[in-house]
């Protein structure tokens, strides 16, 4: 990938159009307005918003939670797409690794679909083409006609070699989520060692991941609390963090909530992680950490985002809260559908 | 007498050249003042052009304002002008 010459010019140009596209995304008054519409009134008003084309173009082949569900998804793949695009050199570069989970995501989405016997055309209403796969790539994936032959058509794509070594394993035991754990932590041991390559801005990327990978070993830690059977935690533990395979492992065997919650304080460094450590010190249910965890993950790249205006950051902090528009959207629609209550609806959101 | 002659000469020749030079040096810096300050400006406006391209091309409504944001700079230019205009005719 080239180096950017001439300037910040180009930096400057893509940071403020990710600027200006995440001031247009949904803000919390619109949602809170939204809990207390109906699905069809709901529908009306993603139309009226950055999903007007994808619901236009989609009206006349789905309806009601359908529609909302693909139009979303569409709007997703083809809001990253357009960001790669307009993104230059290096940060292409990072934008692009970034997007790969999403490779991860469809792939195990088409290997449970076909598993489970789900038809072609319901798996491609949940696949989110928003990564390196293609639209043509995970059409062809969907049509093969067993998973073995989704896997060998994978072959040259980076996640083969884990997919290869694990899917005798993951078909013996019934279950894909060995396979994800070792897709994730090939996919992040990737993204740092292209961070660590010496490529300018490298640093400020690696931050952001450092930070990604700290909240999800925070939050196995609480889900792995939260379970009543046991897990390898060595399994879950993803490296490149502030925690050590070793402190992960010693911080999974402490009972006491409290005793934890300060050893884990112990180890993070980021203030507002501490802090919201601190706040953690009465017992809450796992997915309300969850989504708190989320929040402040979201806080604090967006501080750092602030930090460092003509970088990485900008691009990554919109992708992701792009990310959190569409699950929350999915999510009111769905809980309108499953007639939910507004407050059980507004738990799920990440506003 | 000769010598006086000479000495004469030399003391015009001596105010010559430190009125020639004075005139080169506010040449030079009304000049550094106009270039520099045109460097200056052409520095920022790098920056506030990249950005109100890009602010541009997300909500083509902002076009006015930005185009005005973009030329502020050139007010530093214009400080630059009076300075070098000061210096050669006053």
């Amino acid at each position: 990938m080239p180096a950017i010459t001439g300037g910040p010019g180009p930096y400057i140009y893509v940071c403020t159009r990710m600027r200006v596209r995440k001031a247009k995304l949904i803000q919390k008054d619109e949602y809170q307005r939204m809990l207390n519409m109906s699905l069809p009134e709901i529908t009306r008003i993603i139309g009226e918003t950055a999903y007007k084309q994808e619901i236009d173009e989609l009206a006349t082949s789905f309806k009601g939670i359908d529609l909302i569900e693909v139009a979303l998804s569409w709007n997703l793949a083809k809001e990253y797409q357009k960001i790669l695009e307009i993104t230059p050199g290096t940060l292409k570069q990072f934008t692009r690794s970034y997007l790969r989970r999403w490779d991860i995501q469809n792939v195990l989405t088409i290997l449970r679909g076909k598993t489970q016997g789900i038809k072609h055309g319901k798996i491609k209403e949940i696949l989110i083409p928003a990564g390196s796969l293609g639209r043509a790539m995970l059409d062809k994936l969907i049509a093969e006609d067993s998973v073995d032959r989704i896997i060998e058509a994978l072959r040259g794509e980076r996640m083969y070699p884990v997919l290869a070594a694990k899917i005798g394993e993951a078909k013996e035991i019934g279950s894909f989520s060995k396979m994800e754990n070792e897709l994730y932590r090939q996919f992040y041991a990737d993204v740092i060692a292209e961070a660590k390559s010496g490529i300018k801005g490298g640093e400020l990327y690696l931050s952001f991941i450092r930070l990604d990978i700290d909240v999800m070993n925070i939050k196995t830690l609480f889900r792995l609390r939260a379970d009543t059977f046991e897990e390898d935690p060595h399994e879950m533990f993803i490296a490149g963090g502030v925690l050590t395979v070793n402190d992960f492992v010693r911080l999974n065997v402490i009972k006491d909530h409290g005793e934890f919650i300060d050893a884990l304080r112990m180890k993070v460094k980021q203030k507002t992680l501490v802090s919201f450590l601190d706040e953690l010190k009465e017992k809450k249910k796992v997915h309300d950490i969850e989504m708190s965890l989320t929040r402040v993950q979201l806080d604090q790249m967006e501080r750092m985002s602030k930090l460092h205006p003509f970088s990485v950051h900008p691009i990554l902090v919109y992708l992701e809260k792009k990310k959190y528009e569409v699950f929350n959207l999915r999510a009111l629609a769905r809980g309108k559908e499953s007639k939910l209550a507004s407050e059980r609806i507004s738990e799920h959101l990440v506003m | 007498m000769a010598a006086e002659l000479v000495g004469t000469e030399v003391a015009a020749q001596t105010v010559e050249i430190a009125i020639k030079s004075q005139l080169g040096m506010k040449a030079l810096g009304a000049g550094m003042a106009v270039g520099l300050t045109g460097i200056g400006a052409g520095i920022a406006e790098m920056a506030i052009g990249s950005a109100a391209v890009g602010a541009t091309a997300e909500n083509k409504d902002v076009f006015g304002l930005v185009l005005i944001l973009t030329v502020i700079p050139e007010t530093i230019v214009i400080f630059g002008l009076v300075v070098a205009l000061v210096l050669w005719f006053v």
